[in-house]
C-alpha cells in the first residue's frame, strides 16, 4: 500500500469556543480526486486551509507524502491552491501569474515562460497571456487560477468552492474541464464543495461532513445509494423518511416512488409489487409541473403508523398524470430503500448496505 | 418621485455652480490682482505686469520659507507614510485586539484642533524636552498626516482580496517577497494619494506652524501672513499665484501618471 498524498491524524481547529473541525483523521489517496462536501460551516473549508498551512491546526498532524508537515509555512508545502475569488494578481499580466509560483521558485527566465504556457494550454487560454486579469470573464479568471496552481507542479492541487461563483451552464462544463485535468496530469486533488451533484459527479472519494466531522467517505456510487444516516441522506436528496413498524428508518428518493391508482385493477397484481416492497396508501395534496417531470406530494401514513408528508417524480410516461385529492398507492422497491443508522452517528467507513429482509 | 426628481435637478445644479464660484472666483481675484502694475492690493488691476512676480522671486523670506515648508512637508509625509502604512496593515491584514479604537487613535489628529495639539506640542516638546523647532514641527506635521496615511492608504488595502496575500505565500513566496511583489503593488495608488493630500496638507498648514515657528524656521504659509500684517502691496498675491500654479502643475501629473479617481479614491482598479 503507497503512502496517502496527504493525510490528517486527529486534527482539530479551534477558534475561540466554536470547534470547527473536531479530531479528524483523513487519508488523501494519491492521483485521485477527493471532495469534502458538507453544508456550510461543516468545518471543510477549514481542513482545506489546514492542509494548505494558511490555518494550524489546535491538535493533531498533518502529514503531505508522509512527512510532517503540521508547522510546514504555506511556502514551503509545495500545494496549488485555486480560491474562491481565484485571487489572481490584479496587476500582472496572465502569463506572469501563471509564472509567479515559477519566480519565486527561481526556475530561469525561458522555463519560466515555457512552463507557464504549458500550463495556460492545458486550461485551453494558450492565446490570452498578455491580458490583465480584469479584461477576462470569471470563467477564464478561473482557468487562470487553476493554470497558476498547476505550473509549479504542486504535490496536492486544493480547490476552494472552484465553481460556485460560475453561472450553472459554465460550472457544469468546468466539472469534466477540471476531471480532464486531473487525469491529464494525474495530480492529487482536494476539492472543496457544498453542492452534491459536483462532488457525485466529479469525485473518486467523496467525505461528507457535518459540524467538524466526518460522517460518511467512500466512492460516489457507494455512498450515494447507502447514505449512513438522515443528515446524509438529506444531503444527497433523499427527500422521504419513513420508519418502519419494528422502529428502523429508512430513506427513499422521490424519483424512487411509483404512483400507483387505487382505482387501476392492475395495481394489486403481485408482479407489481415485489416481496419487500413497502406500499402505502396516500392522497394527492399538490402537483407542481416541472418539465421533464412532476413534483408530487402526497400525505400518507407510515408501516409505523405516523402521518408523513411524501414527494414522489411522477413522469408522463408511466402513466396519466395524478392530481390533487386522488388517492393513490405508493410503491417504494425495496431495492431503493436506504437503511440509516440512528443517529448520532459514528463516523465509520462506509460498507454498502445489505438489502433490507423482512419488511 | 420623478417630480422630486425633476425639481431636484435644477437646485442640485444651481448650488454646484453656486459652489464653484464661491472657491473659485476669490481666487481669480487674487490672480488678477498678482498681475497689476499698480503698487496695492486692489481689484480690478491698474495695468497689467510681472513686476510681482519678479519682487515675489527676489525677496528671500518667501525664498527660504519655500525651502523650509518643502522640507517640512516631504519629511513629514515620508514619516507619515512610513508609519501609517503598518498600522493600515496592521488593521487591515493583522489579527490585533481593538483594530477599531486602533483605527480611531490615528484618526483622532482630524478632530482635535491644531490650535490646542501645537500648544500642546510647544509645551511638552519645545518647552519640556528641548527639541528645536524643526524636530517639534516635523513630529506634529507628522501626527496631522497621519490620518491620511492610515486611512487613505487602508481604501486601497480594503477592497483588494485577501486572498492574494495567501496565494502569494502558496505559491512559494516568504511574508516578505508576497508584502512586496503583491501587497505592496496592491498599496500603491493609496500611497502615491496618501502622499499627495499629506504634502498639500502640510504646505498650507497654518495653526501648528503659527504656534511652533521661530526665527530661524518659519514655513511659507505663516511668512505670507506675516507679511500681509506688515504691507498690502501686490506681493503676497503673486506669491500665491505661484503656489497655485505649482499646485495645478502637480495635480495635471498626478492625472495624467495615475488619475485623480483613484488618488483621490484611493482605488485600485
Amino acid at each position: 500500500m503507497t503512502t496517502p498524498a496527504a493525510e490528517l491524524v486527529g486534527v482539530t481547529q479551534r477558534f475561540g469556543s466554536f470547534t470547527a473541525v473536531d479530531s479528524i483523521d483523513l487519508r488523501i489517496p494519491r492521483g485521485r480526486l477527493t471532495t469534502l462536501l458538507g453544508p456550510s460551516g461543516c468545518g471543510k473549508t477549514t481542513t482545506l486551509r489546514m492542509l494548505a498551512g494558511y490555518a494550524s491546526p489546535t491538535s493533531g498532524r498533518i502529514l503531505i507524502d508522509g512527512q510532517d508537515a503540521t508547522r510546514t509555512p504555506p511556502e514551503k508545502r509545495d500545494l496549488g491552491m485555486v480560491f474562491q475569488s481565484y485571487a489572481l494578481f490584479p496587476h500582472l499580466t496572465v502569463a506572469d501569474n501563471v509564472a509567479y509560483g515559477l519566480t519565486m521558485r527561481k526556475v530561469p527566465a525561458p522555463e519560466r515562460r515555457r512552463r507557464a504556457g504549458e500550463a495556460l494550454e492545458l486550461v485551453g487560454l494558450g492565446h490570452l497571456g498578455d491580458r490583465k486579469p480584469q479584461q477576462l470573464s470569471g470563467g477564464q479568471q478561473q482557468r487562470v487560477a487553476l493554470a497558476r496552481a498547476i505550473a509549479i507542479r504542486p504535490r496536492l492541487l486544493l480547490l476552494d468552492e472552484p465553481l460556485s461563483n460560475l453561472d450553472a451552464r459554465l460550472r457544469v462544463q468546468m466539472r469534466a474541464e477540471i476531471r480532464r485535468i486531473q487525469s491529464e496530469t494525474g495530480l492529487t486533488v482536494v476539492l472543496v464543495t457544498h453542492d452534491q451533484d459536483e462532488a457525485l459527479e466529479m469525485s473518486d472519494e467523496m467525505v461528507l461532513m457535518r459540524a467538524g466531522k466526518v460522517v460518511q467517505s467512500g466512492a460516489p456510487r457507494d455512498v450515494f445509494p447507502a447514505p449512513a444516516d438522515r443528515f446524509v441522506a438529506e444531503f444527497l436528496g433523499y427527500e422521504n423518511f419513513l420508519t418502519l413498524a419494528d422502529a428502523r428508518e429508512v430513506a427513499v428518493r422521490p424519483e424512487h416512488l411509483r404512483i400507483v391508482r387505487s382505482d387501476d385493477p392492475q395495481a394489486g397484481r403481485l408482479g407489481d409489487v415485489a416481496l419487500g416492497d413497502i406500499t402505502l396508501d396516500a392522497v394527492v395534496r399538490d402537483v407542481a409541473y416541472r418539465g421533464v417531470d412532476m413534483l408530487v406530494t402526497l400525505d400518507a401514513t407510515d408501516p409505523a403508523g405516523a402521518p408523513v408528508r411524501l414527494v414522489a417524480d411522477h413522469r408522463a410516461e408511466t402513466g396519466p398524470a395524478p392530481s390533487a385529492g386522488d388517492r393513490v398507492r405508493l410503491v417504494a422497491p425495496q431495492a431503493r430503500l436506504a437503511l440509516l443508522t440512528p443517529e448520532p452517528t459514528t463516523p465509520e467507513p462506509t460498507t454498502p448496505e445489505p438489502a433490507i429482509e423482512g419488511i | 418621485m420623478n417630480q422630486g426628481l425633476r425639481l431636484g435637478r435644477p437646485v442640485a445644479g444651481t448650488l454646484a455652480v453656486a459652489g464653484y464660484v464661491i472657491m473659485i472666483v476669490p481666487i481669480l481675484f487674487v490672480v488678477a490682482t498678482a498681475f497689476t502694475a499698480g503698487s496695492t492690493l486692489r481689484f480690478p488691476p491698474e495695468g497689467l505686469s510681472l513686476r510681482w512676480f519678479g519682487e515675489a522671486l527676489a525677496y528671500s523670506p518667501f525664498m527660504e520659507a519655500v525651502v523650509s515648508s518643502l522640507e517640512l512637508a516631504v519629511l513629514a509625509t515620508a514619516l507619515a507614510l512610513v508609519l501609517g502604512v503598518p498600522v493600515t496593515l496592521a488593521i487591515h491584514r493583522g489579527r490585533v485586539p481593538g483594530k477599531g479604537l486602533l483605527e480611531g487613535l490615528f484618526l483622532s489628529p482630524l478632530v482635535v484642533p491644531e490650535l490646542v495639539v501645537g500648544l500642546a506640542l510647544y509645551q511638552q516638546l519645545m518647552i519640556g524636552l528641548h527639541l528645536d523647532n524643526f524636530t517639534t514641527l516635523l513630529l506634529g506635521h507628522t501626527a496631522l498626516l497621519l490620518p491620511y496615511a492610515v486611512r487613505v492608504t487602508g481604501a486601497s488595502l480594503a477592497l483588494a482580496d485577501p486572498a492574494l496575500e495567501e496565494a502569494a505565500r502558496g505559491l512559494g513566496a516568504s511574508p516578505l517577497r508576497a508584502f512586496l511583489t503583491v501587497t505592496l503593488p496592491m498599496l500603491r495608488p493609496g500611497l502615491i494619494s496618501a502622499g499627495l493630500l499629506g504634502f498639500v496638507t502640510s504646505f498650507n498648514n497654518v495653526p501648528l506652524s503659527l504656534l511652533l515657528q521661530t526665527r530661524d524656521f518659519r514655513t511659507l504659509p505663516v511668512t505670507m501672513l506675516d507679511y500681509v500684517q506688515q504691507s498690502y502691496d501686490p506681493m503676497v498675491a503673486a506669491a500665491s499665484t505661484l503656489v497655485l500654479a505649482a499646485t495645478v502643475v502637480v495635480a495635471v501629473v498626478a492625472e495624467r501618471t495615475v488619475g485623480f479617481a483613484k488618488i483621490f479614491g484611493g482605488i485600485n482598479r
